[in-house]
């Protein structure tokens, strides 16, 4: 099909750690760019438009540029390669198969910010990865470009591969600052952003992996080519993971905005066994579920957002009418429970509490109580915590609630 | 089928007492094979389309079960009961108490599930015995031999030899736990135990008590695990599919409680498999030797799950199974009949083959004599003669003493056996192949084990009588001590049926039918349907 796999995961791209190779096919040429025009880069970005893909899909510029308006000192771009929700596996491809199209947009970020510091923070549940791109540094350390970025800088540019804790909680953005700082992935108070206050207490941006991946296509190409890449007023490209109870479930670079329809029937071959289409997780298990009437939704940032759900990480887990919603749900929230760092009592035992009046309906043990409790826990939890992983969970189990209470009731004992 | 020699007719001619010497025949053994053996000819296989196995060799009718959907989908398991154990042992035959007994001893919580009731079972009816090399005239090495000759140099050197190796122990810890042998003296206790010489076996090394050895086999394996407080029992409790965790490791299963009408998830740090063979798919629309619940329930599951599985085109077709009255056809005559000494005749008299040949050859022979219109036809029924009556007057009052069972059969089938032969025709008693094993009853997917019949390896594309009794035993043993090891290891978080959307999506890219589903759980004629008794959601596609 002639929409997919366009840009970041063009076929002929696909070359790993071989830089020359990268450089062959039109790599580089997007840093370049930049180098041409330091102070023009982030305008450039606002003009496309580029939305984080870690799952806010906050505006990238609005990172960038207090991190560029801080005085000089130590300065921190760190890719966020952590990836751990259950349902997302993109940020693993693009590093083990196209390192440098994630370096280069790393680099990008520090000439644009005059970062002296650039960090590619990785998931050592990922040894490939590790390797492909502590390879793939190695060579833009030995390339002569690189004193031309170090100029630009203004001084060394320390550019790393760091193997993160491997926690799930080791995604959010001020635990991978902690973690850069070499302890435990705790989250922090926002504020102060890590604009202001990162690592070491320096000015630090933190950008997913496929956020900085973009990056040198929007410098090569220009701003108007990357917004007429999406559909309607979304730009770019996007990844989506589809998984769940479709045929053909995978990795789709496909338009930002592209319907869930296209991307579940077109795409991934529609539903397994032919059942109804039920329910999907949008971007990942911390959102609300979209349902079949959701079918037609654009699936970009802004439009997800209109029916009350969010794009998250663009992964799609589609659920049929053959999968128990509560099953899934219980799943997940475990996922949670086992995956919080501890730290705010309200996430540590709300977590805990959500899991096991969940796994008690799951399992035929639970009564109407469990139902009430469940609904008061999402009433008091969210904001609780100092990340999202509480409201995350809450989200999904009122989420779920709400649109499927049928399959809860089904399950009450009394 | 040329049309037999009618009855009447062929009973004028038979004369009890007079021994024809076997007619000779200008084929060999691998043209009888080859030419009348079901396990050969242009319908005798299929490719299989999905599975790790894919592209290899299958019973046409077998792999339509393996290549079926499954039974149930996840909604139909929401707010199922979730009951967690050490080992899960599916089947209450031999090997399954075995491994039960084993398992339960080394101090883990085992739960037996049984779709039947415990006990029932192949191994309750085994008759002839168990094979031992334990005689002084005998070795662990001639039993090795007989066993890969016979199949066909197809078993696995290292799993035979160690079966061979196991056999004194196994009969040892039958003794211990209580049960009966037949001796040489015939005495209650003491003196050796009597060994007789099975068909293709160099030595005599059939232990046996009388003609029912499962039986008193099953009621002392019963007694041990219905009096053994670490074995949970669970009658009348099917697998209806296995859980898989997120790495694709066997978790535990998904059992149904056919009293309650529900389901009931039960995790396991290990699945013990044995859940016997196939006999009741009626392959190649073969009667069968096997009890009702022979339906390869394990097979179907663990193939679905990722096991590797071997010689699924190779079944024995045990060759005296009861050919009249039709109601009773393809119940067991067993080959201590033949071990005895009673030959086989056909509609013209004739003796065709040497009766103590191994069960492959001796089944073709007498397909080949009714294709070649030599077979004896009654009622509808084809078939040869199994001479007791001449037996009986070589050895009077063997079917009194030692051939009770024999006996016990003809009164059934309406006839004396002193007086009467019995009509005999092959009919489907053993699968040969199935799940690929280890040494320690370990499959290719971690968590997962079998045992029995339902495993495959150790008789190649033929098995010899008493060796299944053998491999239950030693297998069930060795299973129950590698699961109940699993003891230390932490349990996988979250169990589901996710390697089922991985087969349907299989399924479903082979061009396979979704709507064909497995296991069967019970044969065709008891119209049992699990989406009817469990009043699951109708699926209308797939």
């Amino acid at each position: 099909m002639e929409k997919l796999n366009q840009v970041l995961l063009r076929d002929d791209i696909r070359v790993g750690a071989d830089l020359d190779a990268w450089f062959a096919r039109g790599g580089g040429e997007g840093l370049a760019k930049a180098l041409q025009d330091p102070g023009a880069i982030i305008a450039e970005i606002a003009q496309a438009d580029l939305r984080g893909m870690g799952g806010a899909g906050f505006a990238t510029h609005r990172k960038w540029t207090p991190v560029a308006a801080a005085p000089e000192g130590d300065k921190y771009i760190i890719c966020n390669g952590n990836e751990d929700e259950p349902g997302t596996f993109k940020d693993r491809f693009l590093l083990e198969h196209t390192p440098h199209q994630v370096i280069e947009g790393a680099l990008i970020a520090a000439v644009a910010t005059r970062a002296n510091h650039v960090v590619l923070y990785l998931n050592p549940h990922q040894p490939l990865c590790l390797a492909v791109m502590r390879q793939a540094v190695r060579q833009w350390q030995e390339h002569p470009l690189f004193a031309v970025i170090e100029r630009m800088v203004g001084g060394r540019v320390a550019l790393r591969v760091v193997a993160s804790s491997g926690l799930y909680i080791g995604g959010e953005e001020t635990a991978v600052i902690a973690s850069v700082e070499g302890g435990f992935p705790f989250p922090r108070r926002k504020p102060p952003f890590p604009a202001e206050q990162g690592a070491h207490g320096a000015p630090t941006i933190v950008n997913n992996t496929e956020t900085l991946a973009h990056v040198p296509g929007i410098l090569r190409h220009g701003a108007q080519w990357y917004r007429d890449l999406g559909v309607g007023s979304a730009g770019g490209t996007k990844l989506y993971s589809l998984s769940g109870d479709v045929l053909y479930p995978g990795l789709y670079e496909l338009p930002m905005g592209t319907s869930l329809a296209t991307l579940v029937f077109q795409h991934g071959g529609g539903m397994l066994q032919g059942k109804e289409f039920k329910a999907v997780f949008t971007g990942g298990p911390s959102n609300t579920l979209l349902t079949k009437r959701d079918l037609d939704v654009a699936l970009d940032f802004d439009s997800v957002r209109q029916r009350r759900s969010r794009l998250g990480t663009g992964a799609m887990i589609v659920v049929s009418e053959g999968t128990s919603i509560v099953r899934k749900v219980a799943e997940y929230v475990s996922f949670f429970a086992q995956g919080s760092c501890g730290q705010c009592p309200p996430c540590k035992g709300g977590t805990f509490q959500l899991m096991r009046c969940l796994n008690r309906l799951d399992t035929g043990r639970g009564v109407r109580a469990d139902l009430e409790a469940l609904e008061n826990l999402c009433r008091i939890l969210p904001g609780s915590g100092r990340c999202g992983l509480i409201d995350g969970a809450v989200t999904v189990v009122e989420s779920s609630v709400n649109q499927f209470r049928e399959e809860y009731e089904a399950l009450l004992m009394a | 089928m040329p049309a037999g020699i009618p009855y009447e007719d062929a009973h004028k001619r038979y004369r009890p007492g007079v021994m024809p010497t076997v007619r000779s025949d200008d084929g060999s053994v691998d043209e009888l094979l080859k030419g009348y053996h079901p396990d050969h000819g242009p319908n005798a296989r299929v490719v299989l389309s999905v599975g790790v196995n894919r592209g290899e060799p299958c019973q046409p009718d077998l792999a339509r079960y393996l290549q079926a959907n499954a039974l149930i989908d996840d909604v139909d398991i929401a707010g199922a009961q979730l009951v967690t154990t050490d080992v899960l042992v599916i089947g209450g035959g031999g090997g399954g108490c075995a491994a039960a007994l084993i398992a339960a001893k080394q101090g883990t919580r085992v739960i037996l599930a049984t779709k039947l009731r415990l006990g029932d079972s192949n191994t309750v009816m085994a008759e002839g015995g168990i094979q031992a090399a334990v005689g002084d005239d005998d070795s662990p090495q001639l039993h090795f031999e007989d066993t890969l000759r016979a199949g066909h140099f197809c078993g696995v050197p290292e799993l035979v030899a160690q079966m061979v190796m196991d056999g004194p122990d196994v009969i040892r810890w039958l003794i211990r736990l209580g049960m009966m042998f037949d001796l040489e003296e015939d005495r209650p206790i003491g003196g050796n135990l009597l060994r007789k010489k099975p068909g293709g076996a160099s030595a005599a090394r059939i232990l046996s008590y009388r003609d029912y050895t499962g039986l008193e086999m099953m009621r002392v394996l019963r007694e041990a695990v219905d009096l053994d407080p670490g074995i949970e029992v669970w009658n009348r409790c099917p697998v209806v599919e296995l859980l898989s965790d997120e790495w694709g490791r066997c978790a535990g299963a998904v059992i149904y409680n056919l009293e309650w009408r529900t389901f009931v998830l039960v995790r396991a740090r290990a699945v013990i498999l044995a859940t016997g063979g196939a006999g009741r798919l009626h392959l190649n629309s073969f009667p069968t030797s096997n009890h009702y619940g022979a339906t390869a329930d394990g097979l179907v599951l663990a193939y679905r799950i990722g096991a590797r599985v071997r010689e699924l085109d190779s079944f024995q077709y045990h060759p005296t199974g009861i050919a009249y009255p039709p109601h009773l056809a393809g119940g067991l005559i067993s080959e201590a009949a033949r071990s005895a000494g009673a030959k086989l005749i056909n509609g013209k008299g004739e003796r065709f083959v040497d009766e103590l040949k191994p069960r492959d050859v001796v089944a073709s022979a007498i397909l080949r004599e009714c294709a070649q219109g030599r077979g004896i036809e009654r009622e509808g029924q084809i078939g040869v003669f199994l001479d007791t009556p001449t037996l009986e007057m070589e050895h009077p009052g063997i079917l009194a003493k030692r051939l009770v069972t024999l006996r016990h059969l003809a009164h059934k089938c309406g006839h004396d056996a002193a007086q009467e032969p019995f009509l005999v025709y092959p009919t489907l008693h053993y699968q040969n192949g199935g799940v690929a094993i280890d040494k320690d009853g370990a499959t290719s997917v971690p968590g997962l084990y079998c045992v029995g019949e339902v495993t495959g390896g150790f008789h190649g594309r033929n098995r010899l009588m008493g060796n299944a009794l053998l491999d239950i035993l030693s297998m069930g043993r060795r299973a129950g001590t590698k699961a109940a090891e699993l003891g230390g290891r932490v349990m996988a978080s979250r169990a589901g049926i996710g390697h089922v959307h991985a087969w349907q999506r299989e399924l479903t890219l082979a061009g396979l039918p979704l709507h064909v589903k497995a296991p069967r759980l019970f044969p065709d004629y008891a119209h049992f349907d699990l989406r009817v008794d469990a009043g699951l959601h109708s699926s209308a596609r797939g």
